[in-house]
Formats: C-alpha cells, structure tokens, sequence
C-alpha cells in the first residue's frame, strides 16, 4: 500500500491525514526544528554584520579621539632683541634672516630656565635635551608670531609650544619607558621630566583645534600635523562637483526621462550610465591622469581636476536617483499641464521638477558624500604630494595645489612615525562626522518632504 | 452547461468544520464578527458577498493562513473534527496539510509541471520513494483533469501552462498531500469562461472526495457549484443554508437585496 | 584679467542681454505684450543664452587647447641634449613650469628679470631667494622655454579674454536683432534648452568614451615598448625602473581573485541570510531599525576600512592566527583584505537581495505556505529558486566591486607579487599595482608606467563584463515580476 493511494479512496497511512492535531509526529517536530535553525541563521548574520560595523568603529575612534587633545608645553618665553632683530630696526623683513633655528634655541633656553625656576629635578640632562621635548614646529609658529607683531621684541610671552611627539605619545600611552630606552629620539629621562613637569602644571594636555586647522607637517613631527589643507581641498572639490555634477545631472535626466525617444540609442545611454555607477573608481583616477592632465595640461594635485574626475563618477548616481524622483511623479500632473496649453519643457521646469526636488536633492547630497569619501582616484591625479600651503580663494586657488582629507588619511598611514597613526584616525572621524551631517541632512530633507502618490 | 441545481443532493453527512462566535481584528478593525458556520463533509459550500465583506479573511481562518498576516487576530473557536485548530498545541503546518488552500491567482511555482505536484508530499514526506511519488503526482493530475494535457511534458515549468491550465495545477498540487478540506479563494477571477467552466466541473468531481469550501464573486458560480450557501455582509454572516434556499427564498432582506443586484 | 573676473563680466552681459531683450520685445510690441507671439521673458532668455552658449563653448574648448598648446611650445625649445641623462622630460617640463612661475614672481618683486635670464646662475640664486625650489640647474634652454611657457600663457588669457567678450557682445546684439514680436522666442529657447539637455546626456556617454580612449591609447603604446606575449602569459611580475622588467598580469590577477573570493566568502552568507531575515521574519520595526544599519557599512568609505585593515584586522589576525599557526608573518595579507572587504561588500549584496526577495510575489509564498510549508521551507524551495537569477545578479555586482576596490587592498593586502594558496601570505592586485605604477613623479614613455593602462584596460573589461550580465540579468528579472 502507498502512503498515499492515488485514487484517493483509501485513507493513506502517513502521519498528516486521519491524526491528531494536537499530537505533533516526529518529522513535524523535525522540520520545526530546522525551522528554527534557519531564523537563527538569520539572526547571526545581523548580528555578524552589526558586530563588524561595532568593531570597525570602536577600533577607529579609540585610535583617532586621542587626536583631538595635544601635549602643550606653557612656558614664559622672553624674546630677546639682540639675538631676533640684529639690525634692530623692527623692520619685519629684515628680521626674516633669522631661520628658525634661532627661534628653536630661545624656547629651549626658556624651557630649561623654566624647569629650573619650578625646581624640577632634570636629573642627568642636559639644556639642549631639555629643549629637544619642544616640538621643533613650536619654533615655526613663534617666528611667525614675532614677524606678524614685531612689537613683540624685547618683551616675554607666555608661549604655547606644542610638545615632541614622542612626550605627546607618553601621555597617551602610545611611548613607554621600554620603547623609549631603545628610541633614539626620545630617552626615558625625558619622560620622566615630563612626569614632573606636567605635576608642576607646565606641561598640560587639552583640546587642539590646531588639528583642524594646521597643515600637513613632516615625517617627524605628528604633533604639528593638521587637516587645514585637506579640509579646504575637500571643500574646493566639492564645491565644484556641486556646480556641475548637479545641474548637468538634472539635465541628463530630464532628456532622458521626459523628451528621449525609447530607443536602441537611448537604451544604450541606460545601460550606460547603469555600468558608469559600478565602473571601478580608480578608472576615473586613469581617466583624469589621462585627459585632463596630460592632454588638457590642468595642474596636477589641483582640486580642480580632482572636482572634475568627482563630477564625472558622482554624475551616473546623482542621474540614477533624479530619473526616479521624475518617475515618481505621476503623468496626471503632466496632463494637467500640457491640458491647460503648457509646452511640454515648462510642465518639466514648472511642475514636475519641481516636485521630484526633494528626490533630486537627496540623491545629489548622497552622491556628494560618496565623492566626498573617495580616495583611489584622488592617488592617480597627485593629489597624494605633500602641501604645506593653504591653495588661494577660488576660482584661481582651484588650480593651486592641494590636499583632500581621504588622500591625507592615505597620506598619514604611510608616513613612519606610528603617532601618525593616531593622526589618520582623528582624520577620518573628521571625516566621518561630514559624511554623518550630510546623511543626516538627505534623511530628514526626504522624511519631511517624501511624498506618495 | 448543465444546472447543477437540478440534480442537488445535500448529504447528510456530519460536520468537518465548525466555526463558533469567530472574530477576526486587524489592527483595530473588526474584520469579522460573530461568526458560526457548520461545514459538512463531501460537500461544497460557497461564500458569497460583496468586496471586502469578510468571506475572504473567514476563508484564510479556516487554514490559519492569517497567522502570516502580523496585523491580524483571531477569536473563537474552530474546529476540525472536533479538533480546536486555534488550540496552543496545533501546528499550522500540519493544519494546512489537513486543509489545503487554491488562491484566486493562479500561482504556479517556477518549477517544472512535476515538482509543482510533487512539493506538498515532498516536504510532508509522504512517499517512500520515486515511483510512489510518480503515481500520487500521475493521480492528482488525472484528478485534476490535466494528466492528457500534460503528460508529455511533466518537466517543463508551470508557469508556461495557460491561465487554466495552471489553477487545475495549482488544485493538483493542493490535492497532492489528500487533505481532507479544499479552500479555494476565487478561484475562477483569473480564467476566461472556458477555463471557468473546467474548473468548476472540477470542483464538482472533487466533492466525492473533499469537502471544498469555495469562495466567490459571482453568484451564478455559488448556484452552480454548492450545495450550502453563506452570505456574508460588512463582517457578520447574514444567512447560511441550502443553496436552492438561498437563492429562491431568502429569508434575510439583505441577502435578497444582493441576490436581485441592488446591493455590492 | 583672470578668469574668475572674465566669466563675472560674460555672466553680468548675459544678465542685460536679458534685461534688454525683454524691455525691446515689450517695446516692439507697443507695450501690449499680448501682441508677442512669446512671453517676454522668453525674449530674454534667448538673449541671454546668444551670450552665454557661444562663449562658454570658447572658453571650455580655449582652456582645453591653452595647456597643449603651451606644452607643445615650451618642449619645442628643449633638445634632447638637454635632459640629463638620470632623468626625463617630464621632470625638465615640471621644472620648466616652476621656473616659469618662477620668472613672474621674481618680475613681480620688481627684479630684472631679462637680465637674471642671460645669468643662470645668478638666476638660480635669485629663485632660491623667492623660494623656487629647482630640481635641475636653469640651463639656457629651459630659461627659454619657460619663457615661452609665460609669454604663450599671458598672450593666450589675453586673446582668450578679447576673444571672448567681443563674442558675447556679438552674440547679444544677434540675438537682440532678431526681437520682433511675431518671433517665436518660445520656441527657439526650448530649442537651445533642449540641445543643452541632449548635451548634458551625452556627457555619460563621452566618459565611457574618453575612459575607453584614454586606457586604450596608453595600452597600445605600451605594447609597442613590451611585448604583448610576456604581459599575458608570463608568471612573474618584477618592474625594475631601469629596464629589463618582468611585467606579467598573473600575480596580480591572482591576487585580486584570491582577495575577492575571500569577500564574498565573507559577505555572500552573510549578506544573503540578513536581507533573507529582514524580508520574511523582521517585524517592521526590526527591519527599520536594522536595515539603514547595515547600509551604513556601504556609506563609509573605502579609506576608513583601509585603515581598518592596517591597524586592527592586520595585526589581529597575524598575532592570533597566522604566527601560532606558523603560517606568516605579515600584517597583510590576502585574508586581512579579504575579510575587511567582505564587511564592506556586505550590504551590497544584502540590499540588492533584500529588494529581490520582496519583488517575489506575495501568491507565491502563500501557495507554498497554504500546502503546508513551513516559512523556511518556502524560502529555501519557492522563494530563492524565484529569486535567484536576481540575486546571482546581485553577487555579480558585488564581485565587480570587488575586484575594482583599491583602498582596502592598497592598505592591506600588501604589495608583493606572488602566486601563493596561502591566504596569510601578502600578495597584491591588479589596483594596487594601477596605483603603486601612476603615483610619484612618472614620465609616461616606459613600460613600468605605461603598465597600468594596461592594467586599468583589463579591469575595466572585467568589471565592464560582470556589470553588464548583472544589469540584464537583474533587469530580466524585475521584468518578469513586474
């Protein structure tokens, strides 16, 4: 007899027909079961994938936060006349003779009076090692205060020099007395020394705002290290990828959502644009090297061509996005239009862009972040080099050299110095936090004006 | 097409179903009220009413395929043969191999011809082995009235089949794990005439052996194919009864407004 | 004059151009704008765009040509007998263009500069001073040239800016002739408005263009200084700058394979199993709670799981698992990367699933659960078979993103070429190599340069192919259930 007769006139014998409800059989319990191990499956892949994005920004914040606050030293530095202004004239030009050097040596002469003045035990060393736990950029930042202010000369200052990295790094326990035995720039001495002296309040440890604002500084000193020029690049780049991946975006859509015929031409421009938004970014990087610097000549490191080779990758997903804003919308509110004697470009520009705005604009925003996060690209076109000047106000300074804050995070991750590290991380919550406002900003600009037809 | 209504023999055969005091919320909508319904054995029963009166959703409790809708709640009791299928200890897996279920879509798994009829014993694990399943697959085919259309080509896909073709695949595969009542929600709103009219011959034949509860738009299909009849008004079952009564000699006005056109 | 204060001017003429061609038409028409065959601003416009479409044409084609032309004079002073023989002419035209910058700083601190000229080494002093860093001593040929560099540039901004605001005077008395009140400015706008529109369109298709030319020029140019055979077939990779390189794509297709198998190790299950949950079991609140989570993974940028990669993953796994294991030493690796990069594939595949999963008709799930199924024997028997040609689609695209990612691989996979099957070994890809072969100062006439076109050809291709199935397919698909 077979479980079930396929004459249907006998009862089968398996256990579904002629049994209990309330009796469940052994394959039932057993396909429950794997019922279950299929949802908790489900289960441990969101929780996989939430764990890593836990994981991946408890790592980034816990390296990067301590960017945020710096080792100052707060010492009283007298500037001394004689040594900074031997022409004595006051005359800002004449003073620029004196390298840094010069103003290198009066820190560290005020830092060892310092020391000696609070009645700190510097123990074995020497004025010239007790100078070297200055940062040597402090001496940077004071000649450009002097120059700024000649009047300064002949009096004495209380100055903020930033401490050297490696005192920076003991406070925030990236040095140890171990690895400073065996670091040829930094002794344990001179931790030590920095132990008392932060007890004896001259050397302190707050906020720096000077991150956000500094330039790149060289391979030894992290400590001096700013996003200044990144953050200004970034805005260079994209203030042009706004001008112009928005309005030829909407363009492009409206031709092709509203006026282009359906055809094989249009359809090739579809699937074109669809394969342009997964095209690998470091393409656009070779595409930029190859026809806008090499044949068009454009400046390399420039945020211009960095905004270019941006507006030509964010351009496919700012189009994706607008095109169904426009589709959106439902073809009523064209025949109204068209009804009442519209050409069919004022209903577009008077009614139906109009309404998909909202669509359009988040679209953009989040295009917008994704260039604002691209780095690849950025690499091929020299936008890597090292700046140390700020570019000028735009247009002109769209063509001075520049950094971006993706290629300075890439930057600082190949420098050799590990308080680098600390920089790249700090970077990329700048970073981060720019992404979060803009996201944010396209959240709440579709939540409020959403609309369903 | 002959008038069933002639030849009508109810049975007096005993109760498979009987539903007493349902309520079915969703959210905060009181979907349906109050409602008692005997469902008799090897018989057909229609429910009939106007768009969004409830026939459906009571349907879809007999089966406890509300369970998938998150919104909905049931009350009351039903049974299955004396059985509370709303009872903590009842699976609605199993329930719904009891009480098997045709939609008024015809939906075709995009499988070939024989795996559509071959799912519900496969996953029930009714058959031993592949020549058991070839013979439940050939019967709920002839059952179904399509094995002549189809036998040559048992592994194409279903949904190459015609609109008709695929509610009577659709009736096979419902038929294949032998349940003991078939609902069928609409199931003739997709098909042409033709289709129609197999369909309900079907349904007919399917009488001998199931009882088929059978939910409807069109009136002369109630009149053709059941021989109970309920009819369903803004959530509450107005009148339940033979389907010659129903029709001829209503004993609600509501239900003679909609028989002669004037409401739904 | 500056270009910023050039486009201002143009800008300010299109404005009264507008303005004008308003007020001419309203007079025209005797004040009755009822007898205009158009609205008056329409007459404006027209005006306006007279203006500004011509001469921003000029402009974008001018600066286009400008930097060719400027380039192509300066290199015609420089002989080959003057670029020394440890370096190239572009590291000559580099400095070329800093002495030309140079010159005009040193002219604007009121120096002699046609006498420092004659005087390279004065010259170099004086450069020195205004802080211009050369690379090479000036020689006579590149002071010429660079002068040539200033003279060319300051007569091209000049014939730029003559040119440009005498045509867009031009172009506003043309279109402010044409005002009479039977011409139809309506239309003629919507002409000029629609031709801008096909133009803007065609910008996509010109980058697929210019992407296409630029990759396939420099790749034929490299396969002029290298033979084609070696790059295709050889099994070693090992550029040498001074010449004689073993330039063979296998390492580094191997590398980019391994590294993107391992991700999708990674994100496949993974992804597949949430967006699977999130579309049959979430509860709406769940799913919207949940969901923009996940994408948060897509919205952070590569760079951040670069870094990721070196600092956290890295060394985890090299510590924990590789050096107990005995199986290497290095922080990336082809598993470092490949992990990293299968987080950040994650919600590509599982969004792309997740609207493929719910375009799965309702009827179906209920056929199957109405005979008795179980939801997961739905799923896995109904509901995936009915999916899967979407969701292969969507693995496709998530391979595609994979092999073309840089960031991540750049930072961790390291750069060692190498055909190993141990995944804790660094081995590199074809990006990583695109990037390591075109940063730094590169002259554009040897193979271990031009490499990268070639490299960035064979990628291109890759993705462009897996891009391309996956499009249709997914496209099919949606089709079928729409």
């Amino acid at each position: 007899m077979t479980a079930i007769d396929p004459t249907g006139a006998a009862g089968p014998s398996s256990g579904v027909t002629g049994h209990s409800l309330f009796a469940p059989d052994q394959r039932t319990n057993a396909r429950n079961a794997s019922e279950k191990r299929f949802r908790a499956y489900g289960v441990v892949a969101i929780t996989l994938a939430l764990l890593a994005l836990l994981w991946l920004l408890i790592s980034i914040f816990s390296a990067g936060l301590p960017a945020f606050r710096q080792t100052f030293i707060e010492i009283p530095v007298t500037l001394d006349a004689a040594v900074l202004d031997k022409a004595g004239h006051g005359d800002p030009k004449e003073m620029a003779s004196v390298t840094t050097i010069g103003y290198g040596k009066q820190i560290a002469k005020a830092l060892a009076e310092e020391v000696k003045a609070k009645g700190v035990d510097a123990g074995t060393l020497t004025d010239k090692e007790i100078g070297e736990m200055v940062s040597e950029d402090s001496a940077a930042n004071l000649r450009n205060m002097v120059l700024a202010n000649p009047k300064l000369l002949g009096t004495t200052v209380q100055f903020q020099a930033l401490a050297n990295g490696r005192i920076d790094g003991y406070f925030k326990g990236r040095v140890t007395m171990e690895t400073a035995a065996r670091d040829k720039n930094t002794s344990p001495e001179k931790l030590m020394l920095a132990d008392k002296l932060r007890a004896a309040g001259v050397v302190v440890m707050k906020f720096n705002p000077g991150f956000l604002t500094m330039t790149d500084a060289s391979d030894k000193r992290p400590e001096a290290a700013g996003l200044g020029v990144a953050i200004i690049g970034s805005l260079y780049m994209m203030f042009v990828v706004l001008c112009l991946a928005l309005p030829i975006g909407v363009a492009a859509s409206v031709y092709l959502e509203e006026f282009a015929p359906k055809n094989r031409w249009t359809d090739l421009i579809e699937v074109n644009i669809a394969n342009l938004a997964a095209v690998p970014s470091i393409v656009y990087g070779i595409l930029g090297l190859g026809i806008f610097i090499n044949i068009g000549g454009l400046p390399r490191s420039a945020p211009i061509v960095g905004g270019l080779v941006l507006t030509l990758m964010t351009l496919p997903r700012i189009i994706i996005p607008t095109r169904a804003a426009l589709k959106a919308v439902p073809p009523s509110i064209r025949d109204a239009a068209l009804g009442v004697g519209a050409s069919k470009l004022q209903t577009v520009t008077h009614h139906v862009l109009p309404l998909a705005m909202p669509g359009v604009l988040t679209g953009t925003i989040i295009g917008l972040a994704q260039a604002l996060g691209e780095t690849a690209p950025l690499l091929l076109i020299g936008m890597v080099a090292f700046v140390k000047d700020f570019p000028g106000a735009p247009p002109s300074g769209l063509f001075d050299p520049s950094s971006a804050l993706p290629v300075q995070i890439y930057n600082w991750t190949q420098r050799g110095d590990p308080g680098f590290v600390e920089r790249a991380s700090g970077a990329i919550i700048v970073l981060l936090a720019f992404l979060i406002v803009m996201n944010t900003a396209a959240i709440i600009l579709r939540r409020k004006y959403e609309r369903r037809w | 097409m002959k008038d069933l209504r002639l030849e009508r023999d109810v049975q007096t055969s005993t109760n498979k179903i009987e539903a007493r005091k349902v309520q079915v919320y969703y959210g905060t909508n009181h979907a349906l009220k109050d409602v008692d319904v005997d469902i008799l054995d090897k018989t057909v029963t229609a429910f009939i009413g106007p768009s969004g009166c409830g026939k459906s959703t009571f349907l879809r409790c007999l089966n406890r395929m509300n369970d998938t809708v998150a919104s909905a709640r049931v009350e009351g009791i039903i049974t299955l043969e004396g059985e509370n299928i709303y009872d903590a200890r009842v699976d609605p897996v199993q329930l719904r191999a009891k009480i098997g279920m045709v939609f008024q879509k015809p939906n075709p798994f995009p499988k070939s011809i024989y795996d559509n009829v071959a799912y519900g014993p496969k996953i029930h694990g009714l058959t031993r082995n592949k020549a058991e399943l070839d013979e439940v697959v050939e019967g709920c085919l002839r059952k179904a009235a399509l094995w002549n259309e189809v036998k040559d080509r048992l592994q194409s896909p279903g949904t190459g089949l015609s609109g008709g073709q695929q509610q009577r695949l659709c009736i096979a595969r419902a038929i294949a794990t032998s349940p003991e009542v078939l609902l069928m929600d609409e199931p003739c709103s997709a098909l042409d005439p033709i289709a129609t009219a197999q369909v309900e011959e079907l349904i007919d034949e399917l009488r001998s052996q199931f009882s088929v509860v059978i939910v409807t738009h069109s009136m002369q299909q109630a009149a053709r194919v059941s021989q109970k009849t309920a009819f369903f008004h803004l959530g509450h079952l107005v009148e339940y009864g033979e389907t010659g009564t129903i029709f001829t000699n209503p004993k609600d006005p509501r239900t003679e407004s909609y028989i002669t056109g004037r409401i739904g | 004059m500056s270009l910023g204060l050039l486009c201002l001017l143009l800008l300010a003429l299109a404005v009264l151009g507008y303005v004008l061609g308003q007020r001419k038409a309203i007079s025209s028409a005797g004040g009755d704008i009822r007898k205009l065959h158009s609205l008056p601003n329409f007459y404006g416009s027209i005006t306006a765009l007279s203006v500004i479409v011509p001469t921003a044409a000029l402009l974008v084609v001018w600066l286009f040509a400008e930097g060719f032309v400027i380039q192509s004079n300066a290199l015609s002073h420089i002989l080959p007998a003057d670029v020394p023989a440890d370096s190239s002419m572009n590291l000559v035209m580099a400095d070329v263009t800093r002495l030309a910058a140079g010159l005009a700083t040193l002219a604007g601190q009121g120096a002699d500069v046609a006498a420092l000229a004659k005087d390279p080494v004065a010259l170099k002093t004086a450069l020195g001073g205004a802080g211009v860093a050369m690379g090479h001593d000036p020689n006579p040929s590149m002071i010429a040239a660079a002068q040539a560099v200033e003279s060319t540039a300051w007569l091209s901004r000049l014939l730029l800016t003559v040119l440009a605001l005498a045509l867009g005077v031009a172009g506003a008395a043309w279109g402010l002739s044409r005002i009479k009140p039977e011409f139809r400015a309506r239309n003629e706008t919507e002409r000029v408005a629609m031709g801008l529109l096909i133009a803007a369109s065609l910008i996509a298709v010109l980058t697929t263009v210019g992407i296409v030319l630029s990759l396939f020029s420099e790749t034929v140019h490299f396969f002029q200084l290298y033979p084609a055979s070696q790059f295709f077939f050889s099994a070693s990779w090992n550029p040498k700058f001074g010449g004689g390189s073993d330039l063979g794509i296998w390492p580094l297709v191997w590398g980019t394979l391994y590294v993107s198998v391992i991700s999708l190790i990674v994100a496949v299950p993974i992804g597949l199993l949430s967006a699977i949950y999130l579309a049959e079991y979430a509860s709406k609140s769940v799913r919207s709670v949940v969901k923009p989570l996940i994408e948060i993974l897509a919205g952070i940028p590569t760079i951040v799981y670069g870094l990721f990669a070196l600092i956290t993953v890295g060394p985890l796994l090299r510590d924990f698992i590789a050096q107990p294991m005995g199986w290497g030493n290095s922080a990336s690796s082809v598993m470092t990367a490949g992990l990293v990069m299968g987080i950040m594939v994650i919600p590509f595949v599982s969004s792309l699933s997740d609207d493929i999963i719910n375009a799965v008709p309702q009827s179906l799930r209920d056929g199957s659960l109405g005979l008795g199924a179980t939801p997961s024997e739905t799923i896995r028997q109904v509901v995936i078979p009915a999916a899967l040609p979407g969701i292969v689609g969507a693995v496709l695209l998530a391979a595609s993103r994979a092999i073309g990612e840089t960031m991540i691989v750049v930072l961790g996979a390291g750069a060692a070429a190498k055909l190993s099957l141990n995944p804790f070994e660094a081995m590199t890809t074809v990006t990583v190599k695109i990037v390591s072969q075109l940063t730094g100062d590169t002259e554009f006439n040897s193979p271990e340069t031009l490499v990268a076109f070639a490299l960035g050809l064979t990628l291109f291709t890759l993705t462009l192919c897996l891009n391309i199935v996956a499009l249709v397919i997914v496209r099919k698909y949606r089709e079928q259930y729409e």
